[in-house]
């Protein structure tokens, strides 16, 4: 069985990176969870930006 | 609910930049206000009425909301009445005598700040670690050369982080000596030691006219970078900015010196106060040395919270575009809000312990690069020139304690430690 595929997201207002893979476990976010199964109206821990904030890193 | 009005003699302080040498004395009424007077209103004779935002859940609610507290509609910086009238009569009728990023609301605020962006994302300040070490290890070298005694402040704080942005700009290492003193004339107009001479300190008009004279002298300075640049570009800050369009069109004059100005004070200043503040800790917190020698994986960690502890930028103004109600208050259109940052990250509400220095502080959701769309542009930037500051100094250093009595500036707006004395062993 193949291993999940995580993203990285990174919020365009103030360059914080959402690793999926790594989740933020201090901030109860635990590894492996999607950046579409946060709650919409999670923002940016650093910044304050909405979800909508965060796009897709290129590798 | 607290009082309403906070007693003026307990609030006059905090307008006053000689308050802040005395950073515990000023801890300690930060603490008094926000524990017994969390939202409420200074009238201070002399300046308008402000709302004294101390708490941390307010100053991320205010400041995540640039559509309500505007930054451009009034002095971002506290300024006496006499203060902001002298900014209009100068700058034509508006707030401000600069127009920087800071001074800006959408959509120019995102326009301006859409021209360096990119080159300030965590991805491509990596790119830049070589150079910047490479910066880090001469300044180390500088220390050791020092011999076992050195104001760490003037010595190494305020010049690492000098050379690296001066550097990213463009400027020549001839040039960077008249880059810090602009600086300290434009930040610290107020400090007996770093200020503009020939300053009258005692003359209310005084801010106003050092910051007029700062003005000009970076328009004279940048004007001839400008031409350079806009002539034959080069792979420098300095050629992003003189080339930069807004909207598809030329940058005004004032915008353009004011970025300039910005990059050139605000990029390096807030660094070397933390920087500064870092060694003063170091010489003060037993241990705190040898734990990060024996776990120098630890350094990110000392860095951020070395940024939570100093808070460069004591706090900015904001105007209430609309009316809106504020953990219980009735903020009304036009009201005038101090944000404390320093408060803020000493709110217990949002860090135990809030004053220890602590190592293992995560996540450190400190604000002291700001919050919402005006948070610091070079925050990734800052923290890799300490990372790696650090990284090359804390291997070497084997000892180090305070050889006098450290000193920090007097001022209102970004302050740090202006005098460090140590004595220190190196290898």
């Amino acid at each position: 069985m193949n291993a999940p595929v995580y993203r990285k997201w990174q919020c365009i207002a103030c360059g914080e990176i959402f690793d999926e893979a790594l989740g933020s476990p201090a901030d109860g976010i635990p590894p492996g969870t999607r950046l579409e199964d946060l709650p919409d109206d999670w923002l940016c821990p650093n910044c304050g930006a909405l979800k909508a904030s965060f796009i897709l890193m290129e590798d | 609910m607290s009082d309403l009005k906070i007693p003026t003699e307990l609030v006059a302080p905090i307008f006053n930049p000689a308050s802040y040498a005395d950073r515990a004395k000023m801890e300690k009424m930060l603490a008094h206000l926000r524990h017994n007077y969390p939202l409420s209103i200074a009238e201070v004779p002399g300046y308008d009425p402000h709302w004294i935002v101390t708490k941390y859940k307010d100053v991320r609610e205010i400041t995540r909301q640039d559509n309500i507290f505007h930054s451009g509609d009034r002095s971002k910086t506290p300024a006496s009445q006499i203060a902001e009238q002298m900014m209009r009569d100068y700058s034509g009728g508006k707030p401000h005598i600069f127009r920087t990023l800071v001074h800006m609301d959408p959509p120019d605020h995102t326009a301006h700040r859409d021209l360096v962006k990119e080159n300030f994302m965590p991805q491509n300040i990596a790119a830049l670690e070589t150079s910047i070490r490479e910066m880090a290890r001469r300044h180390v070298d500088h220390m050791a050369s020092l011999g076992t005694t050195c104001d760490f402040a003037g010595d190494i704080a305020m010049n690492y982080p000098l050379e690296v942005v001066c550097t990213l700009i463009g400027l020549p290492k001839e040039d960077h000596a008249i880059m810090l003193r602009l600086t300290q004339w434009f930040l610290s107009y107020a400090d007996p030691d770093l200020c503009r001479p020939g300053s009258v300190l005692t003359d209310p008009e005084e801010q106003i006219k050092t910051w007029q004279i700062v003005y000009d002298e970076f328009k004279r300075y940048y004007g001839s970078v400008i031409k350079d640049r806009q002539a034959c570009p080069r792979h420098d800050l300095a050629s992003t900015i003189a080339n930069g369009k807004i909207h598809g069109c030329p940058m005004d004059e004032r915008s353009m010196i004011s970025y300039f100005v910005i990059a050139s004070t605000a990029g390096h200043d807030t660094t070397a106060a933390t920087i500064a503040n870092s060694m003063w800790t170091l010489a003060t917190q037993p241990g705190l040395l040898a734990r990060l020698k024996a776990e120098p994986a630890l350094i990110p960690n000392f860095v951020e919270e070395a940024i939570r502890w100093t808070s460069p930028a004591m706090c900015f103004i904001r105007s209430a575009a609309e009316d809106y109600e504020l953990s219980g208050r009735q903020i009304k259109k036009g009201d005038l809000l101090y944000i404390s940052y320093l408060s803020a990250n000493r709110d217990e509400e949002m860090f135990d312990t809030p004053y220890e220095f602590r190592l293992d502080r995560t996540p450190n959701r400190h604000i002291g690069f700001g919050y919402g769309a005006h948070i610091c542009v070079g925050q990734h930037l800052a923290r890799l020139e300490m990372r790696l500051l650090w990284e090359e100094l804390i291997p070497r250093l084997e000892s180090v304690e305070m050889a006098g009595e450290g000193k920090w500036q007097e001022s209102e707006f970004v302050c740090g430690p202006k005098f460090v004395p140590i004595r220190f062993k190196m290898n």
